[in-house]
């Protein structure tokens, strides 16, 4: 197991430097005229944009700019924000933020996992019936409405039917937050309930679930001891790197509650050229799912003792 | 148990059910992309101003809200809490709140003084001498006293604009033309390494620049040439004060980042609170020197998606809200709804927008655009357009219940100056073009047998020179934009049924992230519909922009692209209005008479549609404030300083708000 986590961390640092190269080389290929805002691409002359790049070090040769991200890399350095918030370092603009998206994404993680394997599990116990229908029926609503339009729609019943907060507020985080866990809540529980349910239906068919049912095992033991425990192998390789990814936080649910959290940043800094948070968020993002994939392995092979991780066919 | 718990989870779901069963009913609202987006609204958070309010009646000439709320739009986030360091108008709507500039402006636009209490020139504007209050304070996060505000802060504030490592290349494009050594000090720092240019302190910034301090409360600056229009200068961001004993405190190198919680103020509030992508809090700073002023006892600007303010507005959350086409066609329509008399059309925003004509246009693939240059260049081709053109479709996207209130036919923004006599200068600049008056009906400009004739003249012409008709000509916009979309739609109609689908036709291009960049900077846009808002008062400001040869010209620069034109004709009549506003820009000693020149220029320019304007951003919002008893300035940083502002706890009435009009003589 050691030194299957030896390797494994060694192939991660690899690939987050792999990942961290090509994005900042991406992001150097784009034209020097992006480094500069709308009004100051057409306001400073040719000279006074060369002044900035160079004082940047934009202009220095790829190689060398490339050996200095390293550098700061190892130092921990990740520089400063020069659009997001203008001078401050980038630990700090994300340190400010991911504790909000953690802090809702944990709360709705823990909310779609408890409602969404419910779900599962009642679809499965009248599979064909009423309760599964309407589960299936859920399920295909959510992933077919787009997000906005289910996100308004909750926004009017919670804020006009229920008098809850439009916007996340730091004053009254309670209330305010309320409306952006259930938006956040609504896919996650369906894809619960759904993989949930084919976990344990596929699990149902298995023989050694008819031999048990001959041999006079009750339905309930069956249902807890063999059933879910088994259709829960494959779902729990996921949750330690939808845990982990809870501080990436939700783009269109914090966008449109106002929640100063993780979810746009990345794409803010793009669009902003805000290259040392661009850069940051992606180490992090990369660093963490890849973390995120480990743990699952390793929860797989706790809860199924049969899967190996590190002897011939028993890695994945 | 088990059927309890089945009963649980049913519930749950239910639950779940109720609310993804919601999405599918109808859309949300419209996109707030177009002209009634952004901007600020006010409110009371969560509760409405009825939590904050005082007992004061509806419409009562009152300070009524106690607690403000605005909003910005999510792309319009704070980023910077350095005045100097920003030309960002996110950043200088809540910077001008916490610091106090030299001079302000009323409600009418007028100068005023704020730190200085005198001001002017003796020599026509070369020198200019400011008189400074003795009680002016800097004040920490927390309210406590640091430092006195005094004329060196003044000083020290230039000296870090003019220092391009520590400031970089922000706001430096005023100072650097107006104030004399300005822009050798920039070069000569740009000359330096940046551990000499952040150790600078204001020995060799005194020497070099026609700034000084006689005292700690008298502030002379020495222009590079007569500026009759400088005190206005001082309403922008490049002329706003630092404290040098902050940046003692911090270290230069800590300046740019430097958070609400280090920054000192010496404005009307202190930055209580920032939280990006979400809130900013402004609490009245209690070492304010307007001891009269009224303030609010806390402002608060959320950052939200423009789509959703009606909602809060709607909620009690907000008390004003810009309104989009179809929200306000909504209200506007149904005589019953809620807010049907509480429908208050807003004074202009303080931008002019122009059509700005493309003589050096590029095809897609970067090779001259020669038909479109041919035909542009032809002066009876553009004079078709600016008398065909009926644009009251395009503005009724932005005022469809008033559209003619966004009729535009000067170049330069009505407000911004005023003769001796009171005449405002746009006025008098349609009044030589010889406009007919308004009939309330029709677009002041539009003549068709003018545009007949100069459409068979254009025709006649180009079509000798080897160009095809219809020309066509290509307008870019956001393509992730479906407002602008519709609008462009309708531009497109507007084209085909004022100028003739034989003449030209309107193609619509999107670039998908950056109009500058991908559009503009390339040249592949055969006009350019944009507004320009003053940077200080005066013509120059708006009129040199076009000038032809002119090093500080934006537009020539960027849009029209004249410089780069090869027609003749076009050069000769743009040589002759660049001619005439620069012998404008010489007369310092007379305003009327320099205003009257500019005037001159203007209307050259105009007759010949160089330029053609285009519309004034006039839309309808609902709100619980009066927008007549704020700071109304066409330049300078301080429109949105929440200082004064007359608050009603219900929303005004249509009534009301006509009266505030009618009042301001409007």
């Amino acid at each position: 197991m050691a030194k299957y986590t030896v390797k494994r961390l060694l192939q991660s640092l690899v690939t987050v430097l792999v990942i961290a190269t090509i994005v900042f080389l991406l992001m150097r290929m784009l034209p020097t005229d992006y480094y500069f805002t709308e009004d100051q691409v057409m306001k400073l002359t040719e000279e006074q944009k060369n002044d900035q790049l160079m004082a940047a070090g934009m202009l220095d040769p790829i190689g060398e700019q490339l050996l200095r991200f390293y550098g700061q890399i190892i130092r921990l350095d990740f520089g400063t924000s020069r659009r997001i918030q203008n001078g401050q370092p980038v630990v700090a603009v994300i340190g400010s933020k991911f504790t909000v998206s953690m802090r809702m994404g944990l709360i709705s993680m823990a909310f779609s996992l408890v409602l969404g394997v419910a779900l599962g599990i009642l679809q499965t116990r009248n599979k064909d019936h009423l309760l599964d229908h309407v589960g299936a029926g859920y399920t295909i609503l959510v992933n077919a409405v787009p997000s906005l339009v289910s996100y308004s729609l909750v926004l009017v019943v919670g804020s006009k039917v229920f008098g809850l907060p439009s916007l996340y507020s730091t004053r009254n985080v309670g209330e305010s937050s309320i409306l952006p866990i259930i938006c956040i809540s609504l896919s996650s529980v369906a894809y619960y309930a759904l993989w949930t349910r084919r976990y344990m239906v596929d699990e149902l068919n298995k023989d050694y679930i008819k031999l048990a049912r001959i041999k006079g095992m009750a339905t309930k033991d069956i249902m807890v001891k063999h059933v879910l425990k088994n259709a829960f192998v494959p779902l729990i390789q996921y949750i330690p790197t939808s845990l982990l990814l809870t501080i990436s936080g939700s783009l269109l649910a914090e966008r449109f509650f106002s929640v100063p959290g993780m979810g746009p940043l990345l794409t803010d800094a793009i669009t902003r050229y805000d290259l040392n948070v661009v850069q940051t968020l992606v180490i992090l993002y990369a660093s963490l799912g890849i973390i995120g994939v480990f743990l699952g392995d390793v929860a797989m092979m706790i809860l199924d003792p049969r899967i190996k991780l590190v002897d011939k066919g028993g890695t994945r | 148990m088990r059927k309890k718990a089945a009963k649980v989870a049913a519930l749950a779901l239910a639950a779940a059910m109720v609310l993804s069963a919601c999405g599918g009913g109808s859309s949300s609202s419209g996109s707030g992309d177009g002209g009634a987006s952004g901007g600020a609204a006010s409110g009371s958070e969560n509760a409405g101003s009825g939590d904050n309010a005082s007992s004061s009646g509806v419409g009562e000439a009152s300070h009524a809200i106690t607690d403000l709320v605005t909003y910005e739009s999510q792309n319009n986030e704070q980023e910077g809490f350095l005045m100097q360091n920003t030309e960002k108008s996110a950043d200088l709507n809540v910077l001008c709140n916490v610091y106090s500039p030299l001079l302000e402006v009323n409600n009418k636009g007028q100068l005023v003084p704020a730190v200085a209490t005198e001001w002017g020139t003796d020599d026509g504007g070369l020198t200019w001498t400011f008189k400074l209050r003795d009680d002016v304070k800097w004040v920490d996060y927390n309210g406590n006293v640091m430092a006195d505000c005094t004329a060196q802060d003044w000083i020290t504030g230039l000296e870090w604009v003019m220092n391009f490592h520590k400031n970089g290349s922000n706001n430096t494009s005023m100072p650097s033309a107006l104030i004399a050594g300005a822009d050798d000090y920039l070069q000569y720092t740009k000359g330096l390494s940046p551990e000499e240019a952040m150790s600078m302190d204001n020995t060799k910034f005194l020497e070099m620049v026609g700034i000084e301090a006689p005292d700690d409360y008298t502030l002379i600056y020495h222009c590079t040439q007569n500026a009759p229009y400088f005190d206005t200068v001082c309403t922008s961001a490049c002329l706003y004060p630092l404290s040098q004993a902050l940046v003692d405190t911090l270290g230069v190198e800590n300046m740019v980042g430097m958070t609400n919680e280090q920054m000192w103020c010496n404005g009307a509030y202190i930055e209580k609170e920032y939280i990006n992508s979400n809130s900013k809090t402004l609490v009245p700073n209690p070492e304010y020197w307007d001891k009269d002023a009224q303030r609010f006892d806390s402002v608060t600007i959320r950052i939200t998606d423009a789509t959703q303010a009606y909602q809060l507005f709607e909620n009690g959350e907000i008390d004003h809200v810009s309104l989009d086409e179809s929200t306000l066609r909504a209200i506007y329509d149904d005589e019953g709804h809620k807010y049907h008399n509480n429908l208050a059309e807003m004074r202009p925003r303080k931008y002019s927008y122009q059509m700005h004509l493309n003589y050096s246009k590029n095809n897609e693939d970067g090779t001259p655009d020669d038909n479109w240059n041919k035909a542009v260049a032809n002066e009876a081709f553009r004079l078709a357009w600016y008398y065909g053109l009926d644009l009251t479709d395009y503005w009724a996207r932005y005022n469809f219940i008033y559209p003619l209130h966004c009729e535009n036919l000067a170049y330069t923004m009505k407000g911004l100056l005023y003769f001796s006599d009171g005449t405002d200068y746009a006025d008098r600049v349609v009044e030589k073009l010889g406009v007919p008056a308004s009939d309330g009906e029709t677009p002041r400009r539009l003549n068709q047998e003018l545009f007949e004739k100069y459409k068979a003249q254009a025709m006649e012409e180009l079509a000798a020179e080897g160009v095809t008709f219809p020309v066509e000509a290509d307008a870019y916009i956001a393509a992730n934009s479906q407002t602008a979309l519709d609008t462009y739609n309708v531009l497109k109609q507007i084209f085909s049924e004022s100028l003739g689908d034989d003449f030209v036709t309107l193609n619509i291009g999107t670039y998908v992230s950056s109009l500058s960049q991908e559009v503009i900077v390339p040249r592949k846009q055969s006009f350019q519909i944009n507004g320009w808002g003053a940077d200080y008062g005066d013509p120059a400001n708006f009129v040199d922009q076009e000038r032809y040869g002119y090093d500080g010209a934006y537009y020539a620069k960027n849009y029209s692209n004249i410089n780069d034109a090869t027609d003749e004709d076009l050069i000769a009549t743009y040589k002759e209005f660049s001619e005439m506003a620069e012998k404008a820009g010489e007369i310092c000693d007379d305003m009327d008479a320099r205003y009257d020149a500019y005037v001159d220029a203007e209307v050259f320019m105009l007759q010949h549609a160089l330029v053609i304007p285009c519309y004034y951003d006039v839309s309808w919002e609902l709100t619980k404030i009066n927008d007549y008893t704020k700071m109304y300035a066409m330049y300078g940083a301080q429109n949105y300083t929440y200082k004064n502002w007359e608050t009603s706890v219900d929303a005004y009435t249509t009534e009301q708000y006509d009266a505030f009009k009618a009042a301001a003589g409007e």
